[in-house]
């Protein structure tokens, strides 16, 4: 039990440390165990606190924040988190978990879709790279020449 | 010789090009935010923050979205600027849970434990996710982790 928990936490630690939801990955894994969903969540936030701290460290020496701006969105954010956190209170765990299974799959298929239109976009910038490469070796078969013979 | 130099900043070009950040190369980084976007801001991220507190986690991917749209960060810093946005949310939605009694502590320190390290070890990595198969089947995996919790 306490090692599954070590590894589960292990596991969706990697993502959040990356800053891809390790939350989102966690709460699921939580969920095979038998753990009442309030105490899961109250999990689920406690253990992110320690990690976003180090994790923010870290990203801090790599000069990867950019805090500029980010105030409009902090303090709103804070006031929703407290209403949220009072509600969840008031929810019963069954209607808890719905919701964040409804949440999950709205985030997995919205990813996936951000995803593959990502993925296309890259192929059709990687047609357009080969097909100038092409014309280079059209307009420039000296050049090309000499470089084989280099090589 | 000429045509030897434009070659070889062709190729090069497109390299660049090609490579996965270029696509923020030629959208400005505002410091300056219109009001629009302060709004837009505000009323996210109070969602978000309420999302995170009522479900205990999962508005991280929601601020990362935000400031990728909004903010126009490059998806690196997006991902670390959100562990900060999201420090003080959870600082708070933790506060209520455990004042409300909702918390076991022999799990969550536990779970602690292994999301730190894991944290560390993912912020160390960041630089090196770039596989946009690896964000797919991330994706799968929490439609999947949803349709578990649903029944």
């Amino acid at each position: 039990m306490t090692w599954l928990l070590v590894l589960f936490g292990f596991l969706s630690g990697i993502l959040g440390g990356m800053g891809m939801g390790g939350g989102t990955l966690l709460v699921p894994l939580l969920s095979f165990l038998d753990i009442p969903q309030k105490t899961i969540q109250a999990i689920n936030l406690f253990s992110f606190l320690p990690m976003c701290a180090a994790a923010l460290c870290v990203h801090a020496k790599n000069k990867l924040l950019r805090p500029q701006n980010v105030g409009w969105l902090v303090f709103p954010a804070c006031l929703g988190a407290l209403g949220g956190a009072f509600a969840a209170h008031s929810a019963p765990n069954d209607t808890l978990r719905i919701c964040f299974a409804l949440f999950l799959i709205a985030v997995g298929i919205w990813q996936i879709t951000v995803a593959v239109r990502f993925a296309a976009k890259l192929r059709r910038r990687r047609t357009v790279v080969f097909s100038s490469v092409r014309c280079l070796k059209a307009i420039s078969p000296r050049l090309l020449k000499k470089r084989r013979g280099k090589a | 010789m000429p045509n030897r130099i434009l070659a070889i900043i062709l190729i090069q070009t497109n390299i660049k090009i090609n490579q996965i950040e270029a696509q923020y190369l030629f959208r400005v980084e505002f410091m300056r935010l219109s009001a629009k976007k302060k709004a837009l801001l505000a009323v996210l991220g109070a969602a978000a923050g309420f999302i995170n507190g009522f479900l205990g986690g999962g508005g991280g991917v929601l601020v990362v979205a935000l400031m990728l749209a909004v903010l126009c960060l490059p998806q690196k810093n997006a991902q670390a600027t959100a562990l900060l946005a999201i420090l003080p949310l959870t600082a708070i939605s933790a506060a209520v849970y455990f004042l409300r009694g909702s918390v076991d502590w022999q799990p969550t320190l536990w779970t602690s434990a292994g999301v730190a390290a894991g944290g560390i070890l993912g912020a160390w990595l960041l630089s090196g996710l770039k596989s946009n198969t690896a964000k797919i089947i991330f994706a799968v995996i929490l439609v999947a982790g949803g349709i578990k919790m649903l029944f």
